[in-house]
């Protein structure tokens, strides 16, 4: 029964191997949790989906997404075009799955970027307080101030369109509400005890951010981030729809709607099923989101 | 207003070496919202001296700046004047490196051991943490030192890799104590390091740390408001009230004749769990409320509420003056209640 | 981890009588507060409680729901530890206090409104009269205690329950409010149960106390025999784990080794045999029932510390 310890020198109080809890790594928990919650795990099936047919889609589709003609135009769905074809008579369901490849990569990479940016100015602004603070923090309201579009189009007419230079322009209107929120977080966590404790122990400044701050504020910035691939998609489909995004012959699904509109009463498949794929990738990203935000802060769901 | 002539704690000839030597300290903090310019005197005019290898207990209510002083003394705030000397090194003059590199001698022991270990950081990475800081061990020999100081404070070294959150609150101060403990400080400063533990942990953790005091000859400054505690873990005793220091004398002294009237009002107020001693015990109670830092009462802060208050009281401070050797206190009429 | 059972409280029987102050006392997880909510039926959900809990004749646990209500705020009140998180702050105290008569119509409304100032009078707070217009935020934390008392006492209960009412205060704020539980119990004739983990504070309010260790009553008895003749060795470890105010010789603490258990987990035996320095094999396997070992004091031990000689030189060990 309950062996003690041996080698211990303050025999006085000895540590019982059963008084510890079970081990649990605060990640393992988070994890656990997400996968009680069903809307997640749907989110992370279909973000899946699409993630492996926008893989596919660099080494194959069904058919060619540029190749005009394959049928009638403006033709519905058939056993050989499952999704119809469009104006030009080309495959919708090859170009939805073009398509995916561009959303994802234009959803995650200016996420990233704008994730990188607002974290490094949050974590700052947010450390260093005082005149750093305040140059930032003037740069973010005056930021807000100005619309994203009027930011992203004259960003898109000064360097071009491609895609790196579409992600380039989203994450640059995209990282204001990370940096506020990183900013948020610095300021309440290195008020905490650890922090100061950090500081007695001689613990430098920058290892003070990368060590004990970030760490912490990650949870908050996972859901954050998540939540910036959505909007970054959805800015994305509008830019196009303007047609000032990803130019043509790229499947945008954005650009493919705007092309369909065209002919909504005509052949409404055209514009639905870009759209269903966008909408299903929104969604499924919002309920991975909102997933995690319940799993990594138990607290904050009632 | 002192002369260089008058004997303050700072200076009082019964400390032989000094490890700690405080002079006039200060700490203001600027409050008040829309309408600005308050200022909270948390602490005002410290002087102490704290002998090497002796526990200084320091003990007051809330609000009575005791955790300030601790935390200006370590330099996790600024003071806003006067003098921290630690081995006649001015720590209020330090910056950038040299007061990193003084973090090597004097460390600080948290009182809420849930907040002051990060959640993130396994047991290991926060014991090793002020190894690595000043590139003293790596490796091999960083785990074995880390490995070390958790036997030496009563901690499994089996549970390197886990993560604060398994361990109950005692265990968790004691991770606390390691953290300060591995670099072999020769000064610690203990802000209320037992008063969030349940009782029966609370004597595991005094003990430990009377332990490692002998084993280490470590000098402590032991932060509480409970004074039967400070009381049984110091050498000598400072009472703070309102941002100053009212009495200071060894630990025994204080017991058998407080000199200044607010000991002698906490000493009657504290329960002894002793049914008989209760049964007369008659605690001095006082009136009102505890003044607020930002305006505290003129001359003596005590007087408003001081039983044995005279009209001097609130005209003259009395200053905090050796009255016998080696005890001091601030009062015109010390050891009269 | 998170599903099953938690045995917070498991078996306990008391009984306390007007004009008693009993002390309840335990360390944080001992169920001494689950004990005092199971009392008034405020149990969180999903806990549930089984048993009796008699209140006069008549039995809590079958009540119906206006009847609890109705017994909640007239016949017991309960003071919380933590003044400012049980009082509304967008209210005025005085209103409060009024709103904690009106609730239970033992007094017209008019009533109500007169008796507030003498009430906040009764509790001590000085300039009453004009302090009913000020907000929670305005009273200092022992001010706040003193008009949750008000609230409690106002409809003149028959039993107080007061959960850690001076763990929150300063020493000297702590001394004032324990004078005033202790005249008020007085006044009112009504019975007093004090929640705790200061056994000082018992020592100095209670007439007879109560020990709690792991959901468990380990030891009860008159104040007097608890202190002076602990039988249970968890209450005699505890007795001396704590530094005394009037302590003359500096003596090493004796501490109580380990954490107290996990209660979704309790270990076989006796609830406190992991921690326990006099424990016999017997203490491994079978749990002690709680019997009597001198008139009117209980324990629920094996061993019990009058068989131990020299017990200070074998806890030191």
């Amino acid at each position: 029964m309950a062996a003690l310890p041996q080698s211990l020198e303050s025999s006085q109080e000895q540590l019982l191997e059963q008084d510890i809890a079970d081990h649990v790594t605060l990640g393992q928990d988070a994890w656990r949790r997400l996968r009680r919650n069903r809307l997640a795990v749907i989110g992370l099936v279909i973000i899946s989906v699409f993630i492996v047919s926008a893989l596919i889609s660099f080494v194959w589709t069904p058919y060619p997404t540029w190749r005009q003609a394959l049928g009638p135009t403006y033709q519905g769905p058939t056993l050989a075009h499952p999704l119809g074809l469009d104006d030009y008579g080309r495959d919708i369901l090859s170009r939805v799955m073009g398509g995916a490849a561009i959303a994802l990569s234009v959803g995650v990479g200016a996420s990233a970027i704008a994730s990188f940016i607002g974290i490094l100015l949050g974590l700052l602004a947010g450390f260093y307080r005082g005149k750093v603070d305040l140059v930032i923090s003037t740069l973010i309201n005056v930021s807000y101030g100005i619309p994203d579009l009027l930011i992203a189009l004259v960003l898109v007419l000064l360097i071009g369109r491609g895609v790196g230079n579409i992600i380039l322009a989203i994450a640059v209107t995209a990282w204001l509400g990370m940096a506020r929120l990183v900013r948020g977080q610095t300021l309440s966590i290195r008020e905490k005890e650890f922090v100061e404790a950090a500081r007695t122990i001689g613990t430098p400044n920058a290892m003070i951010l990368l060590r004990h701050i970030l760490p912490n504020a990650l949870g908050p910035i996972v859901v954050q981030a998540t939540y910036l691939v959505p909007a970054a998609i959805i800015f994305e489909a509008f830019l196009s729809l303007l047609g000032m995004g990803i130019p043509p012959p790229a499947p945008s699904w954005g650009r493919m709607a705007s092309e369909g509109y065209k002919a909504l009463e005509l052949a409404p498949h055209i514009v639905l099923m870009p759209c269903a794929a966008l909408s299903l990738t929104v969604l499924a990203f919002n309920w991975v989101g909102d997933g995690l935000r319940d799993a990594i802060d138990p607290r904050m769901k009632r | 207003m002192s002369q260089p002539t008058t004997v303050t704690p700072a200076t009082d000839p019964t400390i032989k070496s000094p490890l700690v030597r405080i002079e006039h300290l200060v700490k203001h903090f600027p409050t008040g919202g829309a309408f600005g310019r308050a200022v909270v005197h948390a602490v005002d005019d410290v002087n102490l001296a704290i002998q090497k290898g002796e526990t200084l207990g320091l003990v007051g209510e809330s609000g009575c700046g005791k955790s300030t002083l601790g935390r200006v003394i370590v330099q996790l705030q600024p003071a806003t004047s006067g003098h921290v000397f630690f081995q006649d090194q001015d720590l209020t003059r330090l910056r950038g490196e040299k007061l990193r590199r003084i973090r090597q001698q004097v460390q600080m022991i948290f009182q809420d051991p849930y907040a002051s270990l990060n959640p993130r950081m396994t047991v290991g990475d926060i014991v090793s943490e002020p190894l690595r800081n000043f590139r003293l061990a790596r490796g091999k020999k960083a785990e074995q030192r880390v490995q070390e100081v958790m036997r030496v404070v009563g901690l499994n070294p089996g549970f390197v890799n886990r993560y604060p959150h398994e361990f109950s609150g005692g265990q968790r101060q004691r991770i606390g104590i390691a953290r300060a403990l591995v670099l072999n400080p020769t000064f610690m400063v203990a802000d209320e390091p037992v008063s969030a533990l349940d009782v029966s942990i609370q004597a595991q953790i005094v003990n430990l740390m009377e332990d490692l005091q002998e084993k280490f000859n470590l000098t402590y400054l032991f932060i509480a408001h409970e004074l039967a505690v400070v009381r049984h873990i110091s050498d000598r005793v400072a009472v703070m009230y309102l941002g100053k220091i009212v009495e200071i004398g060894p630990s025994a002294a204080i017991r058998d004749r407080p000199l200044h009237p607010y000991t002698k009002v906490l000493q009657s107020s504290v329960p002894v769990p002793d049914p008989d001693v209760e049964a007369s015990r008659k605690p001095i109670l006082l009136k009102g409320e505890i003044p607020s830092p930002v305006n505290p009462p003129p001359a003596c802060r005590f007087h408003t509420r001081c039983p044995i208050a005279q009209k001097i009281c609130s005209e003259v401070e009395p200053p905090l003056e050796m009255k016998e050797s080696g005890r001091f206190a601030a009062c015109h009429f010390a050891g009269q209640l | 981890m998170s599903s099953g059972t938690v045995h917070a409280v498991d078996g306990i029987s008391f009984d306390i009588d007007r004009g008693e102050i009993v002390g309840v006392v335990g360390e944080s997880g001992s169920g001494k507060t689950m004990t005092a909510l199971s009392l008034l039926r405020l149990v969180p959900e999903p806990g549930k409680i089984s048993g009796r809990i008699l209140f006069g004749e008549q039995d809590v646990l079958q009540m119906a729901d206006d009847e609890i209500r109705e017994f909640r705020g007239n016949e017991v009140a309960m003071i919380f530890q933590d003044p400012m998180t049980s009082l509304n702050p967008v209210l005025r105290v005085g209103f409060q206090v009024e709103e904690a008569m009106d609730a239970h119509r033992r007094f017209t409304r008019q009533q109500s409104r007169e008796r507030v100032v003498p009430m906040l009078q009764r509790v001590r707070i000085p300039a009453a009269k004009e302090r009913v217009k000020d907000f929670p935020h305005q009273f200092s934390g022992g001010m706040r205690q003193r008009a949750m008392i008000a609230m409690g006492v106002s409809n003149e209960p028959s039993l107080l329950i007061a959960d850690e009412p001076t763990t929150a205060l300063d020493v000297t704020v702590q001394a004032s409010i324990i004078e005033l539980l202790r005249d008020i119990s007085r006044e009112l004739r009504a019975a007093v149960i004090l929640i705790t983990h200061n056994m000082a504070l018992v020592a100095s309010l209670c007439n007879r106390v109560i020990v709690m260790y792991a959901g468990r009553i380990v030891e009860e008895g008159p104040t007097r025999a608890i202190f002076k003749n602990p039988q249970h060795p968890y209450t005699w470890s505890l007795l001396r784990s704590m530094p005394r105010v009037d302590e003359v010789a500096k003596e090493r603490l004796i501490s109580i080794k380990g954490v107290p258990p996990d209660l979704a987990k309790p270990p076989a035996g006796c609830k406190f045999h992991p921690r326990c320095r006099f424990r016999i094999d017997k203490c491994f396997t079978e749990e002690p029932p709680l019997g009597e070992v001198d008139p009117g004091q209980l324990a629920r031990c094996w061993v019990l510390m009058k068989n131990i000689q020299d017990p200070e030189s074998e806890a030191m060990r």
